[in-house]
């Protein structure tokens, strides 16, 4: 069973921290989690099918000409960043 | 001594005019952030669009490789978090990659192995980062350029085999035009996976990621069979982790034990319906791909009579062995052919640092220099003096031969008077060869000088021997 | 504000131009805003391009997530508070192009996931109809937008039901259209392979004239349809004598409702009365069965794959390319702390969710089986299309939600009646609401999904519905006269 020390890591690897409480509550729904796959679980032969990724298939295989066009511009690449330098995103050091 | 199991992952920049999945130009540029499209920043809205050509050019890989092509292709989401992926997650190939099941042929130490290849599949590069002492820079450039991960089995067991087999591979990259692989652009990067084991079964592996260099690949093996061993010899166990290889230490240093692995969470990229590939686009890219080097080599060999040594080096860059087939289709035979080749026109594209497209030696002109050669026409050293003319001018060697005055003199009767003229002029030198001094060169030097070096040097010596006989 | 062909007649004959409407629309806009809330920001100035499409001059709104190059989007989170995309969105740059003109931004459940309107980082949509209850969302502000009479349609996404349930709450016309049929490019993704573009309007023909406009291939959303010779709003009016419909009997039997409340008794009564009605003009409506264990797998299949691609697709929120930078001292906490402060706590706890379900040792378990749900329930849809050519079923078992009564969408007696719309989301089905009347004064909806690729015809069927029902263009303060 999903322990909140475990969430806690979840949510680390997520890139993200909370409060206490809203462990708790994330756990309380990991109850639900539960419910939910055992509701789905019930189903006889479910093993068997294919799992259902894409609303319908169909082929209409229209990938794209190899054109190359550079739609944004560097000043537009670098709006919204917060700190620039260069014409490049700075960032504090990255960790190796 | 253990058994030494290696495997590969080798990473290959698709050699395209736009990105994997948006239109951004795909080409090394030194201005940072200018090849870009919203999709390659991963802002809120975006959706991959697949690019046409660098999906041909895997397939064609992959069937290079001897890959079975799927019928259907599909695209996966890798999820991990890094500075240098914008979406949070790398598109890639996990379900239905473009090719599984391979294999290639390599050739050690005159030895052939195959080396088999688990799958092939397509993916995107990430974006580029320099660090600098308390901060780094971002540049998207290179993040979405189409990328092709060939992934072996655990099939070499050598250093040497490692880097033949990462030749052939690059080799097949040029041969097909589906890379130019240069790895000093970072273009090509492997993955080393390595265990060691006393009996058949395989050991734990270790892996070294993003090796930049073929001469790396050779020394992080060399160095981590190196560490495993006196691991084993201790009695210790190996531990399955991923190691940096340092390249001024010449040692590899843990990154991530087992125990930290990430789960990449991989699931069917939603954004991509499945493509259906047909037979007929299937038979229409085999029909591209030429025949590769290993093929060559052992039909240079074998239908040619060439030696390993020779038709190696023809194969090494296509448009060399293509330009070799294509001169020996015009009725050279292939051994003159082969040694022009391989020294006279390599040795000049190589001083010059030239490839062969770039010069003017058309195939005719090369095969009528040998032809003029073989026919006693002009000498072997005239012909080198020819060539220089060709490529530099682009004129035929017949109007060069006449042109430059080169015709060879093989007539007896205006040679003959030269000789005797000479031996006359020089007594004390015929004797000192009677003497068994060597002076016999210089006569044969002073005629070509008489004649600017137009006598046929074997004719020339033939009539030397006989007239100083006669004194 | 009138419907979209009534200003079409007022602007073609003079009678007002559009900047009248536009400052008409901006007026109403703030006037509301307070009491409201359905705008994240309200335009100050009017881009207009002249073209001459149905909709020309026509003000509109747009939801928060949704890229318009230089205008704030922000998905209603904190995350992206001060993001200013630099590309347009597919759909808006069609509705430009069509002349059409941006009165605001909508406000969303935060990153649209959510069905309450309570969530977004600037605060509760409130229902026009009574202010103490909930639109519902996640496209809360464009359903209240058009509800409230601001603007004749609006613009809204639909994952699991998201617009058609606001559409029911608030007495408008919701449509989602087939999977692929409008550009989901810039459209900020939730779910992709359930995520759906969609329109609000006051009618049905509005409805089918704003989509005309929208839908169409893009080269840039690879999951988009091929484009069909059809225009929707042309056919609205054919004859549908002998088209068959269906309902589900396992989401309406009465016998279910037993000890509900009088409201769901009303809202089935009601959706009853219409299924009369339809047989009246000429529809064949059947009951079908379908088992039970399946219709209750529907929620937990739909929070199941969402949650999953939703943690995925927000991956790119880190502050680092763009919306607001963390602090740290190195970049992995500056991510970090951008997302620890960018997310609130329900959207942090789905996304915990969303992972565990992806995770190796979960994902056959719990991602692959909803997946595998999924298919189960979308091929028994596509049995019934075989001989039905649409569904009817009540968008919701109740009225508008009061904010301090959430339901509970698990428990027992809500958890068909209140979630069966995803079927439209999983097998991409189109799917319109229009209103079906009221129930103690607040406005209730019938749901028609047809099959994939057959917009017009679910167009059609709704159409000829809307007319025999009669509850077209509401607005409360027109209502109350």
């Amino acid at each position: 069973m999903v322990t909140k020390d475990d969430l806690k890591v979840y949510a680390a690897k997520l890139m993200f921290d909370m409060d206490d409480e809203g462990y708790d509550r994330t756990l309380k729904e990991f109850e639900t989690i539960e419910k939910h796959m055992e509701i789905i679980g019930k189903f006889d032969g479910i093993e068997n099918v294919e799992p259902c990724v894409f609303p319908y298939v169909i082929y209409h295989a229209d990938y794209r000409e190899d054109i190359a066009n550079n739609t944004l511009t560097n000043e537009e690449v670098l709006k919204n960043a917060h700190d620039t330098k260069a014409n490049q995103i700075k960032v504090p050091k990255v960790v190796e | 001594m253990y058994n030494v199991t290696i495997g590969l992952e080798v990473h290959c920049e698709i050699n395209t005019n736009s990105k994997n999945f948006s239109w951004a130009k795909n080409s090394y540029s030194e201005y940072p952030n200018e090849n870009i499209d919203t999709v390659d920043l991963g802002f809120p809205g975006v959706l991959p669009v697949l690019n046409k050509e660098a999906f041909r050019k895997s397939l064609m890989m992959a069937l290079a490789l001897n890959c079975k092509t799927p019928d259907v292709v599909m695209f996966d989401r890798k999820n991990y978090y890094y500075p240098d992926l914008p979406k949070g997650y790398q598109i890639t190939q996990m379900t239905k990659p473009v090719g599984i099941d391979g294999y290639v042929m390599i050739n050690v130490d005159g030895k052939d192995i195959k080396v088999g290849i688990h799958d092939i599949h397509l993916e995107e590069d990430t974006a580029s980062m320099e660090h600098f002492s308390d901060y780094s820079l971002l540049d998207y450039n290179r993040a979405g350029v189409p990328l092709l991960e060939t992934v072996t089995t655990p099939s070499l067991h050598s250093a040497d085999e490692a880097i033949t087999f990462l030749e052939t591979l690059k080799g097949i990259f040029l041969y097909t035009g589906v890379s130019e692989a240069r790895t000093d652009r970072g273009e090509m990067r492997v993955d080393v996976n390595i265990s060691l084991s006393k009996d058949d079964t395989l050991g734990t592996r270790t892996e070294m990621k993003n090796i930049n260099s073929f001469n790396n690949v050779r020394l992080a093996i060399e160095s981590e069979i190196k560490r495993q061993t006196e691991i084993l010899d201790s009695g210790k166990i190996v531990e399955q982790e991923t190691r940096r290889f340092d390249e001024k230490q010449l040692k590899t240093y843990l990154m991530r034990s087992k125990a930290d692995a990430i789960d990449y969470k991989y699931y069917i990229e939603p954004n991509i319906p499945p493509i259906k590939i047909s037979d007929e686009y299937i038979n229409s890219i085999k029909k591209e791909i030429p025949m590769l080097q290993f093929d060559r080599v052992n039909k240079y060999m074998n239908e040619l009579g060439l030696s390993r040594y020779d038709a190696e080096i023809l194969v090494h860059d296509k448009q060399i062995s293509d330009y070799f087939e294509r001169v020996i289709s015009m009725g050279v035979d292939a051994k003159s052919a082969s040694n022009w080749i391989t020294t006279t026109v390599m040795g000049y594209l190589n001083k010059e640092n030239k490839k062969i497209s770039d010069i003017c030696l058309k195939e005719e002109y090369l095969v009528e220099l040998i032809k003029l050669v073989q026919d006693g026409k002009i000498s072997s050293k005239q012909s080198k003096q020819i060539f220089e003319h060709v490529v530099t001018e682009n004129k035929r060697p017949k109007d060069l031969v006449k042109s430059l005055g080169m015709t060879q003199i093989t007539d007896e009767n205006v040679i003959r008077p030269i000789v005797i003229k000479l031996l006359d002029d020089y007594p004390n030198l015929i004797e000192d060869h009677k003497k068994g001094k060597n002076t016999f060169d210089f006569f044969v030097g002073q005629v070509m000088k008489q004649t600017r070096g137009q006598a046929n040097p074997s004719i020339t010596a033939n009539i030397i021997k006989e007239e100083i006989e006669k004194r | 504000m009138k419907s979209i062909m009534d200003l079409r007649n007022d602007l073609d004959n003079n009678k007002t131009t559009h900047t009248d409407l536009f400052n008409e629309a901006i007026l109403k806009a703030h006037k509301y805003q307070d009491e409201f809330n359905s705008f994240v920001t309200i335009m100050d100035n009017m881009y207009y391009t002249k073209s001459d499409t149905l909709i020309d001059g026509i003000p509109y709104a747009l939801k928060d997530n949704f890229s318009t190059k230089g205008i704030l989007t922000t998905a209603s989170s904190n995350i992206l508070k001060d993001y200013i995309p630099v590309y347009d969105a597919t759909v808006y740059k069609k509705l430009k192009d069509a002349g059409a003109v941006l009165v605001g931004k909508t406000v969303l459940d935060e990153l649209a996931m959510g069905g309450t309107g309570t969530t977004g980082h600037t605060g509760s949509v409130k229902n026009p109809w009574d202010p103490s209850r909930q639109i519902g969302g996640s496209s809360s502000g464009s359903a209240a937008s058009v509800a409230l009479g601001i603007v004749p349609f609006s613009i809204g996404s639909d994952t699991g039901d998201s617009i058609r349930k606001p559409a029911a709450f608030g007495g408008v016309v919701g449509f989602k259209p087939t999977y692929g049929r409008i550009s989901r490019y810039g459209l900020f993704a939730f779910a992709s392979s359930l995520d759906h573009v969609g329109v609000f309007a006051r009618n049905v023909k509005d409805t089918a004239i704003v989509t005309d406009i929208i839908k169409g291939k893009d080269e840039r959303d690879m999951t988009s349809l091929p484009d069909e010779n059809i225009n929707y709003v042309d056919n609205l009016d054919n004859d549908i004598k002998g088209k068959k419909l269906f309902y589900i009997k396992e989401v309406v039997d009465l016998n279910l409702y037993k000890d509900a409340g009088e409201e769901t008794i009303s809202v089935l009564n009601k959706f009853y009365e219409t299924v009369e009605k339809c047989k009246k003009l000429g529809f064949e409506v059947d009951e079908v069965s379908v088992d039970e264990k399946l219709l209750k797998a529907i929620y937990p299949s739909y929070m199941t794959i969402s949650c999953a691609e939703a943690t995925s697709n927000n991956s790119n929120l880190t502050g680092i390319i763009f919306g607001p930078r963390g602090e740290g001292k190195n970049i992995n906490e500056i991510m970090f702390d951008a997302r620890t402060k960018g997310f609130s706590e329900l959207i942090k706890r789905r996304f915990i969710q969303g992972s565990y379900i992806l995770q190796r040792e979960n994902q056959e378990r719990l991602f692959k089986n909803a997946q595998r749900l999924r298919r189960i329930i979308v091929d028994k849809m596509n049995e019934f299309y075989e001989k039905y050519d649409a569904m009817i079923l009540p968008a919701s078992g109740g009225i508008a939600p009061k904010f301090d009564s959430e339901i509970d969408r698990m428990s027992d007696r809500y958890l068909i009646l209140e979630n069966h719309m995803a079927i439209a989301n999983f097998g991409g089905f189109p799917s319109i609401t229009i209103p079906n009347g009221m129930v103690n004064n607040m406005p209730i909806g019938l749901n028609i999904t047809g099959a994939c690729f057959k917009d017009s015809l679910t167009l059609n069927i709704a159409n000829k519905i809307e007319e025999e029902l009669g509850y077209k263009n509401l607005i409360k303060e027109e209502y109350d006269v």
